[in-house]
């Protein structure tokens, strides 16, 4: 029974992952890919590690595929033309690297005593891959490790932040003029009159002052 | 496979045909109920012809969907456009075999006693929480698949607005989760069921509660939040090209996800099958226990379709913007804030 399901999930699995190569339209390559995690997931289930495979299914096939999904229909990509010539050096690359992949494998195959799919089954120690046993191993022993991915994941934040937001940061004053980039309140303030606020290019506020011919002094 | 294993696998399959078939029978009813109620709101009768006060409306609709002509648009990506509704339609109910509809129950005239669940596991809410996530595919491909401008729209916005608010709703549970100790569903309903069967998470965790109900109506796409197919806007929104069955089924979905988050947030905030004083009267693991604890659930959860149906009638739709605003810069801080407060009213009693 576990045997044939290992083959069904792991089949499906191989199977997503060979479209998400092959297809040439980049939604159906993202929806193999969500077939791939899928099958992951209940490969994982089987290997009694419930919480990784729901962890799986909502961070990966749940948030992740979903706005990589949203980005293609954002953008409308089309089907990707067959370049020829192009890159050519890397199918030698991939060849090589896939066969050490093979290798590393069959190594492991090879020296791993009792080399059978039964070996998938729990056998002792069922509740490793539960929830409390995960959580606990998280907060005591891995602690440093769990706190310094959270440090990554903040990194990553401010660093998608600073992206968004190029052309230098923005004083709080700052409103925006079409044509314009940046302009401080003061510029466009009715008081201060309107021959100013016309539409300049300019990449700063700083810039923008300069073309402007503002005086940064009052 | 021995035969305790057979006998296992068929009460299985007898408690999943029993389930599916009062849960949809439900829902059908549900949108019987919405349409007889939303008259009741804005003054007129609603369906009442079919069947005595028209209770069978959804048959005849059922059947409708079936004759009509199945419209596929030309230039449609054949394929997605088929699975879209598939999605949906099978996310929403996969949901449903986690949810524990009654105790321990002991059948009549056997010995033979088992949990009124059809699947019981340690992730439990989690399991829950990644298949709503999967349910968006159904919407988005639908919307991006039928080639139509109106159909993206509402695809795209249906995706960005369950994303947005699957934060502050997975947020909002987590109050419920340090309460109970446990991700497994079952559990945290056992947990809820001291004080005579009224130690409901409600009590501890009030905001968490209201957050979940808005983010909830949020995920299921319906009034106030139902951008993604507002018919001012977008003709139909993601299900303008679908006709038919394909359309039955994404309005099935819709239901059973109206259905699905009802029964979430009976069973972590109110308190699941428990019932007070029913099991002073009956007895733990008695028939009769059972039986009253599962209409007590049911009960809990038709005053949630009544609520999300009585909110459709009252309340007007969002724009965008303000749906955005919300999610981002009311709900998620509120959510983080109740989290806040679960843990330190735990923090000050442990003994909770």
């Amino acid at each position: 029974m576990l045997v044939l399901l290992f083959i069904l999930f792991a089949g499906m699995a191989i199977g997503c992952a060979l479209a998400v190569v092959a297809q040439r339209n980049p939604l159906y390559s993202a929806i193999s890919l969500i077939g791939v995690f899928i099958s992951l997931a209940c490969l994982y289930v089987m290997l009694a590690a419930p919480f990784i495979a729901a962890v799986q299914v909502i961070v990966y096939a749940g948030a992740i595929m979903v706005l990589v999904v949203f980005v293609i229909m954002l953008l409308n990509v089309e089907e990707e033309e067959r370049r020829r010539g192009r890159l050519r050096f890397l199918v030698p690359t991939a060849i090589a690297l896939s066969a050490v992949l093979i290798a590393e494998v069959a190594f492991i195959l090879v020296t791993v005593n009792t080399p059978s799919i039964t070996r998938i089954a729990p056998l002792s120690a069922p509740d490793v891959g539960l929830t409390h046993s995960v959580g606990s191993a998280l907060f005591t022993q891995y602690l440093l490790p769990f706190e310094i991915t959270s440090i990554l994941i903040l990194m990553a934040i401010v660093g998608a932040m600073t992206l968004a937001r190029r052309g230098g940061l923005v004083s709080p004053t700052a409103r925006i003029v079409p044509g314009a980039t940046h302009l401080p309140l003061s510029l466009i303030d009715s008081t201060v009159g309107h021959e100013s606020t016309e539409a300049v290019e300019a990449e700063t506020t700083a810039e923008a002052e300069q073309l402007l011919g503002v005086d940064k002094s009052d | 496979m021995d035969s305790q294993t057979l006998i296992d696998i068929g009460l299985k399959l007898v408690a999943i045909t029993v389930a599916f078939t009062v849960v949809l029978l439900i829902v059908a009813y549900t949108v019987l109920a919405e349409r007889r109620v939303l008259g009741l709101i804005q003054g007129r009768l609603g369906p009442n012809r079919v069947g005595p006060g028209g209770m069978l409306q959804p048959f005849a609709d059922l059947l409708k969907f079936i004759l009509k002509e199945d419209i596929v648009p030309d230039k449609s990506t054949r394929f997605i456009y088929f699975l879209a509704p598939v999605i949906a339609t099978m996310a929403a109910l996969m949901t449903m075999i986690v949810y524990p509809f009654g105790p321990e129950t002991r059948i009549p005239f056997t010995d033979i006693s088992l949990p009124l669940t059809i699947a019981r596991f340690d992730v439990g809410l989690l399991y829950v929480l990644g298949i709503t996530s999967v349910g968006v595919y159904g919407i988005a491909l639908a919307g991006w698949s039928s080639n139509n401008k109106y159909s993206l729209m509402g695809g795209l916005r249906a995706s960005s607005q369950m994303i947005s608010y699957e934060l502050a709703l997975g947020l909002s549970l987590i109050g419920v989760i340090l309460l109970a100790g446990t991700l497994d569903l079952g559990q945290i309903v056992e947990n809820q069921s001291g004080w005579h069967g009224m130690r409901w998470f409600i009590f501890f965790h009030p905001l968490g509660f209201v957050i979940y109900l808005i983010a909830a109506i949020a995920e299921t796409n319906r009034v106030p939040f139902d951008l993604p197919e507002a018919e001012t806007e977008l003709v139909a929104g993601f299900h303008t090209e679908y006709s038919a069955m394909k359309f039955a089924l994404f309005f099935l979905a819709e239901y059973i996800n109206m259905f699905t988050v009802s029964m979430l947030a009976t069973t972590l905030f109110l308190g699941g099958w428990n019932v007070p004083f029913a099991e002073d009267i009956f007895g733990k693991g008695t028939f009769l226990f059972g039986l009253v604890s599962a209409i007590g659930f049911i009960l809990k959860v038709v005053f949630f379709l009544f609520l999300y149906i009585w909110l459709r009638g009252t309340l007007p739709r969002f724009r965008f913007d303000q749906l955005m605003n919300f999610g981002w810069k009311v709900l998620l801080p509120f959510a983080l804030f109740s989290i806040f407060l679960t843990a330190t009213l735990i923090f000050l009693f442990p003994g909770l």
